[in-house]
């Protein structure tokens, strides 16, 4: 490609951009990019940004301009750094081979630094022990130049593959930038197996970088990896300085080092599992650790489309700062999107999702969310200082589809939003008292309150049978009982019911309580006027009687003297009789 | 007291009606008792629960009105509306934790076998919980519940009314082994009515009085007790100083049983208030509903009225201030009220004005012992 300079569009658009008007300003841009080989571009630039200077200078300022103001460019490239673009597809794809197999394997990175004399050209190997590629699945992988500029990347990867049934290893050389299909592949002599049944994957490509840089993002990565704690995958990067010896280093990531999975695991446990392991290797203490976790279906219609979600939630007391790969602190949450066993940035729909979720219901206070490089940060109002809360997001189609045959879809804004609530209610439903609603929260801060008036009563009484019976009802031994440890059972049990019906109230059940009195027959007196009956009264007496002789220890007893009904106005039937009561005391 | 062993009880029951029992302390520590127990017993069961708190309605919606049958006294009575207090709704948690406060606190003083009157319940309940009870308001509406859940009366409860009632005129008063006390000899003040309602309830009667005057201002009461009109009328005169207090109606309802034949004769400024507070003798009041009905006596309108407005210069009539006509409509829409007693309340909120008593004084300052006498002879009263 020309250098900018020379292009004639560029030229008039210089000149406009002395006075920029924001319109024109921004359709020379547009075309600009599009002779540069973008394939589409969303432009809306704020023109304060820019300022005249040296063309070079102008075009790369808006070229960080750009990345910088557009989110929705977050779901045409897998990430907006430069280094990234490469190499995370290219793990991503040997992730998949090496699940595929169902094997033990291994997905090795070496990072080389080949020449002293130029230590910025690095040659990056990417193998695996899976099945073998089909090669459909690099044609598949898009170059934008945006993301990496001509001078980083000649756009080209060697591929070197072989299946278990193969007997040779193929070699091909892949020309990424080459528009023309017909010369983007282009194939190699292979290499005889001699009858050795292997099968596996390398791919090399060289770019200039700084090692240090790729080092740390790709240790980084396989940080994220282990989260999903592939059960049959190892993951190694090794780092070569130079052809001195010694200037060897390896980092190997085994997901199964703690904590051993088996292969049958679900996904879902894999993940738990996984971040579980981060958690802990992190400084936070197992007994503070809360987790909950659950699986959403996509569907159309009534059926599955395969597609599913897997969510985590972790929550924990941080008892130590950490350095991790989680960029958080305390009350920011950072979710980690996985897409297809690979870390994936959050989409504009699914920051929507995460926005429109009902926080309150579980007594979290969502104050912002945030997308910062395709991260997503969801800052809480109010969480107590030592708490923090990771939500993990993986979602991938239940069969290990090789990502050429799959199509994108737009995943479901429900999915998430379901996805997270299921796993917010798992981590309700297992540990007491977590996530409580708000309302919840306030009626439990009544609790001690009622249970110190109860225990005070029960207490006062001199009556024994009485404090006897409580004391049994409570399960707590009759003798020597203390006024505190009467309160503090009383208290348990008010505050587990609470929790209780906090989880029950998300089911929509509407408990209602019993009443105190529930034997209470007045309430279920009922009649009408014209119903009226000379037994009814009979039968209200009777009733009445009943109540009085639940009072076990009331020493009334009504003995019926007479009774009768006396003519009244046909709206107000009136019964009469006369009681007579042994502890008179005269009621009129 | 041999008496009132024996003696048979007799009320009147509509069978939707709701009443609160008087009951010994021995039985409201087992009403209370029976609600802890029932209360532990949800708490620890397999589906454990916070039990609601059931509470018969004190509102309008649920209050009826009977007419008495064997006397002329109509009554208001409480239905079988419940309204429920219950812990799980967050703004009436309060309220929940409330009645259970004030029943741990009368338990306490039924279980040493004192009493209490309200203010002292509300400075014990407010040092004891100050986030709970912040006013006596509260305190005695917290009361009124123990009384809708517990069925009993306020008394039971050990909670003592404080007096405020006064009593002068032909009437002798003696408490059982005590002196007699001659109300007509007890001066200006007149004498004080106990609100020990068990001292109210053993007090020995004796009057020559004909006529039973209820005083609404204690300023009337004194004037009339220091001009001896109850002499010149051979009368009882009675004050409960404003709004009346359980007391001072058990007194009355007393002495309307004791003495059948006397008519009772209210005196009330020509305001709602007055009407209210004249209706509240009558009938008793929907707040203490469970226990309205058990002190209603038949009083009738003396004065003022309508027609007295002849007798008050134009100077005299004062503008009807909000509140007024709050009561008054409150008023006109209680069924229990008379077609005649609207009459009136309509011609006070048409004219818009109202009247005090000492406005009769503009005549002279005996003049208001004639205009009793005057109007009891003509026996125009409604």
């Amino acid at each position: 490609m020309e250098p900018i300079t020379s292009d004639p569009c560029y030229s008039s658009w210089l000149e406009k951009s002395k006075s920029p008007s924001h319109s024109l300003f921004k359709e020379e841009l547009v075309e600009l990019y599009r002779r540069a080989g973008v394939a589409s571009i969303f432009c809306s630039l704020p023109p304060k940004r820019v300022s005249p200077r040296a063309p070079m200078e102008i075009a790369s300022a808006n070229v960080i301009c750009l990345q910088v103001s557009f989110c929705d460019l977050q779901e045409i490239l897998p990430f907006s750094s430069s280094i990234g673009f490469c190499k995370h597809p290219l793990v991503s794809l040997a992730t998949q081979r090496c699940r595929l197999s169902g094997e033990p394997c291994r997905l090795s990175v070496v990072v080389k630094c080949s020449l002293p004399s130029d230590p910025l050209l690095i040659r990056i190997s990417i193998s695996d022990t899976g099945v073998g590629s089909c090669l459909e699945e690099f044609q598949g992988l898009k170059f934008s130049r945006q993301s990496i500029g001509d001078e980083k990347w000649d756009g080209v990867l060697s591929v070197r593959t072989t299946g278990k049934c193969d007997n040779e290893v193929y070699h091909y050389q892949l020309n990424l930038k080459e528009s023309a299909s017909a010369r983007r592949l282009t194939r190699l002599p292979s290499n005889p197996k001699n009858g050795v049944k292997f099968s596996g994957t390398e791919v090399i490509l060289s770019m200039f970088e700084s090692a240090d840089a790729l080092v740390a993002e790709i240790n980084c990565f396989f940080q994220k990896m282990l989260m999903l704690k592939i059960p049959n995958v190892a993951y190694e990067l090794v780092v070569e300085r130079g052809d001195a010896p010694g200037s060897q280093c390896e980092h190997v990531f085994l997901a199964n080092e703690s904590n051993p999975l088996s292969f049958s695991a679900s996904n879902l446990e894999c993940l738990k599992s996984g971040i579980e392991d981060y958690v802990l290797k992190h400084g936070y203490k197992k007994e503070h650790l809360k987790v909950g976790s659950g699986t959403a279906y996509c569907t159309e219609g009534h059926q599955n489309t395969g597609w599913m979600m897997d969510t985590v939630i972790a929550i924990s007391e941080i008892s130590e700062p950490i350095s991790s790969c989680f960029r958080t602190s305390g009350a920011k949450s950072e979710v980690i999107y996985f897409k297809d066993f690979s870390p994936c940035s959050v989409s504009r729909s699914s920051m929507k999702a995460l926005t429109s979720i009902d926080w309150r219901s579980f007594g979290l206070t969502l104050k912002s969310i945030a997308n910062q490089g395709g991260y997503a940060f969801l800052d809480w109002e109010g969480l107590p200082p030592n708490t923090r809360i990771d939500i993990i997001l993986h979602s991938y189609h239940k069969q290990a589809i090789m990502p050429s045959a799959k199509q994108e879809t737009q995943l479901d804004r429900n999915l998430i939003k379901r996805a997270v609530k299921l796993a917010l209610d798992d981590l309700k439903e297992k540990h007491a008292g977590v996530l409580l609603s708000a309302h919840a929260l306030k009626i439990r801060s009544y609790a001690p309150d009622l249970a110190k008036t109860i225990a005070g009563l029960i207490l006062s009484s001199n009556d024994s049978g009485f404090q006897g019976e409580c004391f049994s009802l409570l399960g707590l031994q009759c003798q020597g009982v203390g006024g505190e440890i009467v309160e503090d059972c009383i208290k348990k049990k008010i505050i587990s019911v609470i929790e209780m019906n906090d989880r029950k109230s998300h089911e929509r059940s509407e408990d209602v309580a019993p009443f105190l009195f529930e034997d209470e027959c007045l309430q279920e007196l009922d009649f009408q006027e014209d119903e009226y009956e000379e037994g009814v009264g009979f039968v209200f007496l009777a009733r009445l009687y009943m109540r009085f002789s639940q009072l076990d220890q009331l020493m009334l007893k009504p003995r019926i003297l007479s009774m009768g009904v006396l003519e009244s106005p046909a709206w107000l039937p009136t019964v009469y009789w006369q009681l007579e009561i042994e502890h008179g005391y005269s009621l009129s | 007291m041999g008496d009132l062993r024996k003696s048979s009880m007799r009320f009147f029951s509509d069978q939707n009606l709701c009443y609160a029992d008087i009951l010994p302390p021995s039985e409201i520590r087992a009403r209370i008792e029976v609600a802890v127990l029932n209360f532990l017993r949800i708490l620890a069961s397999p589906t454990p629960a916070i039990s609601d708190l059931p509470l018969i309605n004190r509102r309008s919606s649920n209050c009826r009105t009977s007419k008495g049958l064997l006397a002329q006294v109509s009554c208001v009575f409480l239905s079988h509306s419940f309204c429920t207090r219950s812990l799980m709704r967050a703004n009436t948690a309060k309220a929940f934790i409330r009645v259970w406060k004030v029943m741990e606190m009368c338990f306490g003083v039924l279980v040493q076998e004192k009493r209490v009157t309200q203010r002292e319940l509300f400075y014990k309940l407010l040092c004891d919980s100050p986030d709970y009870f912040t006013s006596q308001l509260l305190v005695n509406r917290t009361i009124q519940d123990v009384v809708a859940l517990l069925q009993c009366s306020r008394y039971s409860l050990g909670i003592m009314a404080s007096s405020r009632g006064l009593v002068a005129g032909r009437l002798l008063l003696q408490e059982p082994n005590q002196e007699v006390v001659d109300c007509s000899e007890c001066g200006l003040s007149g004498h004080a009515i106990s609100g020990d309602l068990n001292r109210l309830e053993t007090l020995i009667l004796n009057t020559d009085a004909r006529y039973i005057i209820v005083v609404e201002k204690h300023a009337i009461f004194q004037r009339l007790a220091e001009d001896r009109v109850f002499n010149q009328i051979p009368s009882i005169l009675i004050t409960a100083k404003g709004y009346p207090d359980i007391a001072t109606r058990f007194l009355l309802h007393r002495l309307a049983r004791a003495f059948p034949d006397l008519p009772i004769l209210a005196l009330v400024d020509w305001n709602p208030a007055g009407l209210a507070i004249l209706c509240t003798f009558k009938f008793g009041s929907i707040g203490m509903g469970l226990e309205a009905y058990r002190y209603a006596c038949n009083v009738k309108w003396l004065g003022l009225r309508g027609d007295d407005l002849e007798m008050i210069p134009e100077q005299s009539l004062v503008p009807l201030k909000p509140r007024d006509l709050q009561i008054a409509k409150s008023l006109m829409s209680s069924e229990v009220l008379q077609e005649n007693y609207r009459r009136e309340l309509e011609i006070m909120v048409q004219h818009g004005q109202r009247v005090e008593i000492e406005a009769l004084y503009f005549h002279g300052y005996d003049y208001l012992g004639k205009y009793i006498a005057k109007k009891i002879v003509q026996a125009n009263y409604i």
